[in-house]
Order: structure tokens, then C-alpha cells, then sequence
């Protein structure tokens, strides 16, 4: 019986067994890895190692929203052999931290970035996750993430002159995007967001967060009809040129009350990098693309 | 078909050196006895539905457990004793049958988990959906023992009160003359199935759990006509079933519970079309049928 059902599974599956490489070898086998959690911090980390020989794989595919993704078997397999894991922490991967406290428990180091960097209090949420939307902050705990590689097995010295180098070129990226974000007018520097991912943006770059379809830094909410008026009140009262979905979650609410209000809907890349080619493939790419978004929604 | 051309590669390798694939394999073999156990005698009993909203009746216990800091598993026991009695309430107080005064408590107390749930803000939800869909790949030492212990209990209450539970199954008169307090087994039952359910929710997930309460047992009364013979090919089917479903899982990245979920129910199918099958062929061809066969 046990059989059948392999069989129908199995066949179900097709060939998908077949063409992969053979499980075990996936995940051990080619030398130490390390694994980021999300596609951002996967780039962030291969330029700490100035994108030397240094496999680092991702468990959040281009795409998938941190807050929701569940992890699979092979992905519990590839964390447990990883030198290092490195996590955004503060609650963004909510259903992964189940999964990587084992792993810790396991004896796999977990670096979460969040507890590196000087974090914004929100009230009755604790702290926003999104902290890679501040290049200047992430560039704070570019360090302590170098020293964190270090002791997965990295080389120092080449690990001390990429901190520098990469730290250096969030500056400039951090520059790049006041620049960007500079032309919006004072009186338009109004964020309305799909759910409270751009608070480190406005702090940063002086613009002011009026509310968010989902009430929360977690897309794992619904909305509420009473605040959803109230947000409505808000955006009218405001004027409010656009409301700023993004790719990874379902946008059916802001995009309702977009319409009924009459303001535009414009597309962020929010908790996960783009697809290959769209432009926001990378961490700058992300930024980069999504300021000159925010710049040209709010400032026609 | 790597399965079947390289078995070792398919069936052994992933759980060599991998402590997490074995945790979890653990985990699913006590589900698959703890529950197979308990629903024979729920698939016998007919109380099918009242597992289904049990299963769900447990997630506000859960969500109000996680909002004020209390176990989940003691808010989850609370709420499946809460739900149990208001099913007693509802029936013996007004004219429903027994579905009905099921069902609305079965949504109430899911509507009423939602809203505690939603009341919570932040990033921390996430342990709420846990409960939802499990986290075979978070299992550890403690989700283990306290799994082991759900299954100790569950198989020395059934073997305890088998004759109880079996009399009171077909002639619920005749197990109050023997004096074996029908009643007294009905509740008894009600809290296994529920223990049962939230020990193993941790690793099938709440939304799931229910097929491996139906599913086994199901498959095994289509095969058997004996209770210990059910019981026994409730939990081989449950077991084997289980452990197919965590290789599908870890071979082809599917979500671990809800693989494990739908093998079980695709072994049920597969077995009746086989046996309806059979008993076709053996009505349309009398002469072939052997005799005393």
C-alpha cells in the first residue's frame, strides 16, 4: 500500500526526482556554503566578501515574501550543513524562526542583522524589520557581519578591506538616493504603503508614513474595515498622490481603495529582490528602482 | 522514478547524517499511531465531524494561550474540553441533531481564533500559522517527548478501555448493563481525540491533522473487519503513509503536512477503486469465482 502511493505520488511528481541532482548532494558535499535567508541579505553578504569564491544560498526564492514562506525539508537540510546563516531577525522571516532556532540549536551559528543595527520602535508592533531600506544603517552592522564571516572561516584581512569597501559604496548608494528622493516637494513626502515596510526609508530620507492597507510590518494581517476608512480619510485629507503596493503580496485591498479614491498605484519592490533583469535583481538595484518609483509617483 | 531506479539515493539517503529528517520521521510514525488509534474508533463511531471540529476547535485555546503567555497545549486541551461540553450543552438544551449543534460551535470557535489572532499586530504571527500548517522542519527534542507521551497515553487508554469503547460502539444498552459507563467512554474518547490532535498538530499542522484521524482508519475498514485488526493496519497505513509523504516532501519541496495528508487519502482511494474492482469482476464472472474462496 505504502507503494502504491509512491507510485502515484511519484508519478504525480514526474520526472522532477530525475532531473535534480540527487538529494544528499544538494545540500553537502561542495565544499562550506553559507545561506542568507532572503535575496537581499545574500547580496549584502557576497559583498562583504568583496563577491569572492563564497557560495551563498538563499532560502527565500526572488519573489517570495519573508514574512509567509514556509520551508521546505531540503531547505531545513541546506541550513543545518550551512558555516553561517545569516537572518533578518526581528520577526520579518515569522515562519522561518521556528525552523532556524532549531538549526542554532543544532550548533549553526545564525547571525540576525537586525540585533546589529539600531532599530525603529513602532507602537504596540516592537520593532520594524525592515531595516535594509536605510543603506546608512545597514552599513552600521556591516562590521559585526564581517566578523561573523570571519569566524565561519573567512580570510580577515579580505574580509576587513571588503567591510570597508562595501560600507563605502553604501554611502555612496545612501547619496545616490537622497538625490533621487530629493526632487519629491516637501508637502508630497507622503508615504501610504500595502503594509509598514518603509519606515526606514521615511526616517532616513525625511518623508512621513500615513498609514498602510495592512496595518502592520507583517504581510500576514488582514485589513480592517474601520482603519481602512480611516486611512481612506487620511489620504483625501492629505492628498495623497499614490499608494505603493508591492510585488510580493496580494494588493486586491489597496488596490480597491486606490480606485475608489482616485490616486495612483505604484509597484515596489519591497521584502524580496526582483526577478533577473527588472532591475532590482540587487540590494541597490532594489533601492535604486524603488526611489525613482517613490520619486516619480509622488512628484507628478 | 528515481524512487524506484535508485532507492537508496530515494529512500534512505536523506535520512543519513540528517537529524532533522530523522526528528521528523519520528514525529510522523507517533502521529500516525496516535492518531490511527483513536480515529478507529471515531470512523467506527461515526463521529468523524466531531474530530473535524475538534481539530479546529482547539485554535482559540491556542490563540488566547499565545496572547496572554500560557502553553498553547494546555489553551489547546482547555478549548477541546470547553468544545466538547458546549456540543453536550447545545444538544441536550435544544432540538438540534447533532451536526447542527456541532457545526455552530465548530465555526464559532474558529471565527472566535481568527479574531483573537487578528488582534495581534506585528511580526509574530507567524506562530499562529504554525499551529495552521505545521513545522515538520522546526521539530525538536521537546516536540518529540511531548509526542511520545500523547501516543503512551493514547495507546494504554484504548488497550484499557477497549472492551468499553467496543461494546459501546455497537450496543450502547448492552454496555450500560454490563455496567461499562457508555457515557463515561464516550468522554474519555472525546479527550483522546483531542489529545491526540494537539500533539500533533505540531507536525502535521491543525488544518491537516484531521486526515490522518480519518484517513488510515477509513482504509483499513475497507481491508478488515476486526477492531485490532483495524487498528493494526490503521497505524502500518498511517505510518507508511507518513513516511512516503515526508521523502514526496523532501524530494520534490512540497509542503511537508499537506503531502503526508494527501498520501494517506490517495492510499483510501487507491484502495477502493481496487476493491470495488474486485467485487465487479467477481459479480460479472460467478464461474470464475472460486469456491469458499
Amino acid at each position: 500500500m505504502a507503494l502504491g502511493c509512491a507510485v502515484l505520488l511519484a508519478a504525480c511528481g514526474g520526472d522532477g526526482g530525475a532531473d535534480g541532482t540527487p538529494a544528499a548532494g544538494a545540500a553537502g558535499g561542495d565544499g562550506p556554503y553559507l545561506v542568507a535567508t532572503t535575496g537581499i541579505w545574500a547580496d549584502v553578504v557576497e559583498r562583504v566578501a568583496c563577491d569572492g569564491p563564497l557560495d551563498v544560498r538563499t532560502i527565500v526564492p526572488a519573489g517570495g515574501d519573508p514574512h509567509s514562506f514556509e520551508p521546505s525539508l531540503q531547505d531545513r537540510h541546506v541550513l543545518d550543513g550551512a558555516t553561517l546563516v545569516v537572518a533578518n531577525g526581528l520577526g520579518l522571516e515569522a515562519t522561518l524562526d521556528d525552523t532556524l532556532d532549531s538549526v542554532e540549536d543544532g550548533g549553526v551559528p545564525i547571525f540576525r542583522i537586525g540585533e546589529h543595527i539600531d532599530t525603529i520602535q513602532l507602537a504596540g508592533e516592537g520593532e520594524d524589520p525592515h531595516v535594509w531600506f536605510d543603506p546608512t544603517r545597514v552599513a552600521g552592522a556591516l562590521p559585526a557581519l564581517g566578523d561573523a564571516l570571519v569566524a565561519a572561516g573567512q580570510d580577515a584581512a579580505v574580509i576587513d578591506r571588503c567591510v570597508s569597501a562595501a560600507q563605502t559604496d553604501l554611502v555612496a548608494l545612501d547619496t545616490q538616493l537622497a538625490a533621487t528622493l530629493g526632487a519629491v516637494p516637501a508637502d508630497r513626502r507622503l508615504l501610504v504603503t500595502n503594509h509598514d515596510a518603509l519606515g526606514y526609508l521615511a526616517d532616513r530620507y525625511g518623508f512621513e508614513v500615513v498609514g498602510s492597507v495592512l496595518p502592520s510590518t507583517s504581510t500576514l494581517t488582514e485589513a480592517s474595515p474601520g482603519e481602512l476608512d480611516g486611512l481612506a480619510k487620511a489620504i483625501e485629507a492629505r492628498h495623497v498622490p499614490a499608494i505603493f503596493t508591492e510585488t510580493l503580496a496580494s494588493s486586491t485591498d489597496a488596490d480597491a481603495l486606490a480606485d475608489r479614491l482616485g490616486v495612483a498605484v505604484v509597484q515596489l519592490y519591497s521584502d524580496a529582490l526582483g526577478e533577473p533583469g527588472s532591475g532590482a535583481d540587487t540590494y541597490d538595484g532594489l533601492l535604486r528602482t524603488d526611489a525613482t518609483s517613490i520619486a516619480d509617483a509622488l512628484t507628478h | 522514478m528515481t524512487w524506484l531506479l535508485d532507492p537508496w539515493a530515494w529512500w534512505v539517503e536523506p535520512f543519513r547524517g540528517n537529524v532533522a529528517m530523522v526528528n521528523a520521521l519520528w514525529a510522523v510514525l507517533l502521529t500516525a499511531t496516535c492518531t490511527s488509534l483513536v480515529g478507529t474508533w471515531v470512523v467506527l463511531r461515526g463521529m468523524s465531524f466531531l474530530g473535524d471540529a475538534l481539530a479546529h476547535g482547539v485554535l482559540p485555546g491556542i490563540a488566547i494561550a499565545f496572547v496572554i503567555g500560557l502553553d498553547t497545549t494546555i489553551g489547546a486541551l482547555v478549548a477541546a474540553v470547553v468544545m466538547v461540553a458546549g456540543v453536550n450543552v447545545v444538544r441536550a438544551a435544544s432540538p438540534l441533531p447533532d451536526d447542527a449543534s456541532i457545526g455552530i460551535l465548530f465555526v464559532g470557535f474558529l471565527a472566535l481564533a481568527v479574531v483573537v489572532m487578528s488582534s495581534q499586530r506585528g511580526g509574530y504571527t507567524g506562530d499562529l500559522t504554525r499551529f495552521l500548517f505545521g513545522s515538520i522542519t522546526g521539530v525538536d527534542t521537546t516536540d518529540l517527548v511531548r509526542q511520545l507521551v500523547a501516543t503512551a497515553i493514547t495507546v494504554a487508554v484504548v488497550l484499557v478501555l477497549h472492551r468499553a469503547l467496543l461494546v459501546g460502539t455497537f450496543d450502547e444498552r448492552q454496555a450500560r448493563l454490563l455496567g461499562l459507563h457508555p457515557r463515561f467512554t464516550r468522554g474519555v474518547l472525546l479527550v483522546l481525540v483531542a489529545v491526540a490532535i494537539v500533539a500533533s498538530f505540531g507536525t502535521v499542522g491543525n488544518l491537516l491533522v484531521f486526515a490522518f484521524l480519518i484517513a488510515p482508519p477509513s482504509t483499513a475498514t475497507l481491508l478488515v473487519r476486526r477492531v485490532p485488526s483495524i487498528m493494526a493496519l490503521a497505524v502500518a497505513l498511517g505510518a507508511a503513509g507518513g513516511f512516503v509523504g515526508l521523502l514526496v516532501s523532501y524530494h520534490h519541496s512540497t509542503a511537508a503536512g499537506a503531502t503526508m495528508a494527501l498520501c494517506t487519502v490517495i492510499v483510501f482511494f487507491a484502495v477502493l477503486i481496487v476493491r470495488s474492482t474486485v467485487t465487479v469482476v467477481r459479480r460479472h464472472l460467478p464461474r470464475m469465482a472460486t469456491p469458499g474462496g
